[in-house]
């Protein structure tokens, strides 16, 4: 006998983050959601091939580009759009982390070395 | 023993124990591929060369994108449908996801492959004629050197190993380049007595035994000899500061002290000194072919030939090569050409385009590039007006113009026979060129750090794929006695999976389109 679809860990339960399944429903946003992202893959090909004045003005799009995709898989695919405190927690330390690794990169720029030596 | 919070949510966190274990695992690949990029955006701009951009094939990177996402959608899918206990839909999803990230890394491959079997080679001038070696006989392998005509062998028994003699080749029948059949050894004369020997492993450890001998019997000798000397070399610096202009008082006790400890030690110690210079004489006398650094031999009977490639050189001339283990080949290069065919040109580094190298190979292409040049200089002053006056410094244009596939200034089909007919092999002259390499890290840092990441993001799409196998291989038991704890795993699996994914999304606007 199959075993029977898993209600019991709703929110009301305080178990689990997720509602009790509706496979269709479910597979029908996610569906959605793949097609978006794969749309915006070729937005972003697309994109690539337009001269929006200079470099930099292109790689911010295509990023921005890049960027709301990881959103949409952050969310939905991987449920962020509806996780517990602790998790959010968890990135936030990420998300400062990162942002500080990358301004070391930014840092570079300031090197006394590069100042005193012109390069 | 049980493990706790497999299925249950934990009070204090309000999650099951693995999703709050593979959410710490992701924070840390953060960081991990954070740094990376991190690095990236660093080795870009601070670039001393044309970043290449656009270099890469879009088409294989934009599907496996597709594919990557596809993947997500079924792994999550196949979630869901364990959620609503239809392990039907769960086996098919999950199918589809190995077959996704089977499929990326088939796409992945061949990537690869093609930039490994696709060659540039700079030249002195640094013109980059990109193309790949011809399919020519064995002495031709791109790469390789031949020294022929090797009548003499300097080994360095400090250093030295024989590893140099795998590069030897022998003649058979019509081809001078065959493997040499076992047991053939080389035979050479040493130049003390002029005795023959055969260079083998064993015959080189005695060599290196005896070299050793000798040279730790010396450096005990010498040892021994400083340390004696000491005192009477620290009272001759003591005596010396009472005098000149700049004197002061010398405590003459001292010195007579440190003369006393001279005098005695030297007393004391005449007989291990005489007992070891006499061991480095009878040392030197019965081992005469180690009383220098280097042992030069005669080769006896035919001189040798070698095929050596370039990544085992420390130096070479036209008559000599010097293995990166010091090991020295005198004989007379013959195939330090390189036969090439081409499917591009880059002038980006070139001070005068016009006088690149790149004409003394194809004279005949000349023109083409003028006509090429004086197009493309016109489409693009159309298009930026405000640059009319200094295209020329601008790397756009230079992008443009100046590197040019070669199917850019002529028909397909003659940019096909330059990369692939043997009529279009020229022969590159070794020192001609700078620097050779396939598109492997070695290329130039851009994909040195292309590979690192992709390669490094491919074992990620590995390792992830071979878990949710497991899944879905041993899943079946797990789901008849505990589904939800299935689903868990199948859901920790998948946040990985969709990391994976998200990694890419980045990945692939960076190195392929930007």
């Amino acid at each position: 006998m199959e075993p029977s679809p898993d209600k019991s860990h709703g929110h009301d339960s305080g178990h689990d983050a997720h509602p009790p399944v509706d496979l269709a429903k479910s597979v029908r946003t996610y569906l959605k959601v793949g097609g978006t992202l794969i749309l915006f893959t070729g937005i972003t090909w697309a994109v690539a091939l337009v001269d929006f004045g200079s470099h930099a003005a292109n790689y911010a799009i295509g990023l921005s580009i890049a960027t709301f995709k990881v959103s949409l898989v952050g969310l939905i695919f991987m449920h962020l759009n509806h996780e517990r405190p602790l998790i959010y927690k968890v990135l936030l330390f990420t998300v400062i982390f990162a942002a500080a690794m990358m301004f070391l990169t930014v840092l570079s720029y300031l090197d006394p070395i590069k100042a005193r030596f012109g390069f | 023993m049980e493990i706790p919070y497999t299925v249950s949510a934990r009070p204090d966190t309000g999650l099951y124990n693995a999703k709050v274990g593979i959410w710490l695992f992701l924070a840390s690949e953060v960081m991990l591929f954070g740094g990376l990029f991190s690095s990236y955006v660093f080795l870009r701009i601070g670039a001393d060369f044309s970043w290449p951009f656009h270099e890469l094939n879009v088409l294989p990177g934009f599907i496996n994108t597709m594919v990557l996402i596809a993947s997500s959608v079924t792994v999550v899918a196949a979630w869901a449908a364990l959620k609503a206990r239809r392990y039907g839909w769960f086996q098919i999803n999950m199918i589809i996801t190995i077959a996704c990230s089977l499929a990326f890394m088939g796409i992945k491959s061949y990537e690869y492959y093609g930039k490994f079997m696709h060659y540039s080679v700079i030249l002195k001038d640094g013109t980059i004629l990109d193309g790949h070696p011809a399919h020519a006989s064995e002495e031709h392998a791109g790469d390789k050197i031949t020294l022929t005509e090797v009548r003499e062998i300097t080994l360095a028994p400090a250093w030295s190993t024989l590893n140099f003699l795998n590069n030897r080749r022998v003649a058979e029948g019509s081809r001078p380049f065959a493997s040499v059949p076992e047991g053939q050894h080389v035979k050479v004369r040493l130049p003390s007595t002029g005795a023959e020997t055969e260079l083998t492993k064993e015959w080189f450890k005695e060599i290196k035994k005896q070299y050793w001998e000798l040279r730790n019997a010396r450096s005990e000798l010498a040892t021994l000899t400083a340390r004696l000397e000491a005192p009477r070399i620290r009272a001759e610096e003591l005596r010396k500061t009472g005098e000149g202009e700049n004197k002061v008082e010398v405590d003459y006790r001292r010195v007579e002290s440190l003369l006393k400890d001279y005098a005695e030690g030297k007393k004391e110690n005449n007989n291990k000194i005489a007992e070891l210079a006499q061991k480095v004489k009878s040392l030197e006398t019965a081992h005469p072919d180690v009383v220098g650094d280097t042992l030069t031999l005669q080769v006896v009977g035919n001189p040798l030939v070698f095929l050596v490639g370039e990544k085992n050189l420390q130096t070479y001339s036209p008559t000599q090569i010097v293995f990166r283990d010091t090991t020295i080949l005198n004989g007379k290069m013959t195939g330090d050409a390189i036969p090439f065919n081409i499917d591009a040109i880059d002038l980006r580094k070139v001070k005068k385009p016009e006088e690149s190298m790149a004409w003394k190979y194809f004279p005949q292409l000349k023109g083409n590039y003028e006509k090429h040049r004086e197009e493309k200089t016109a489409e693009y002053i159309k298009k930026h007006p405000d640059h009319a006056g200094n295209y020329v410094e601008v790397g756009d244009w230079q992008h443009e113009v100046l590197r040019i596939p070669l199917h850019e200034m002529l028909s397909e089909e003659d940019a096909h026979a330059y990369l692939h007919d043997e009529a279009h092999t020229v022969q590159i002259n070794r020192a001609d060129r700078q620097f050779y390499s396939n598109f492997s890290p070695s290329r130039s840092p851009y994909y040195a750090i292309y590979f690192l990441m992709t390669g490094l993001h491919g074992l990620h799409v590995i390792g992830g794929a071979i878990v949710l196998t497991y899944f879905l291989v041993t899943g079946r038991r797990m789901y008849r006695t505990n589904p939800e704890h299935l689903a868990n795993r199948v859901e920790v699996g998948g946040l990985f999976w969709h990391f994976v994914d998200l990694v890419w999304i980045f990945l692939f606007p960076v190195f392929y389109l930007m």
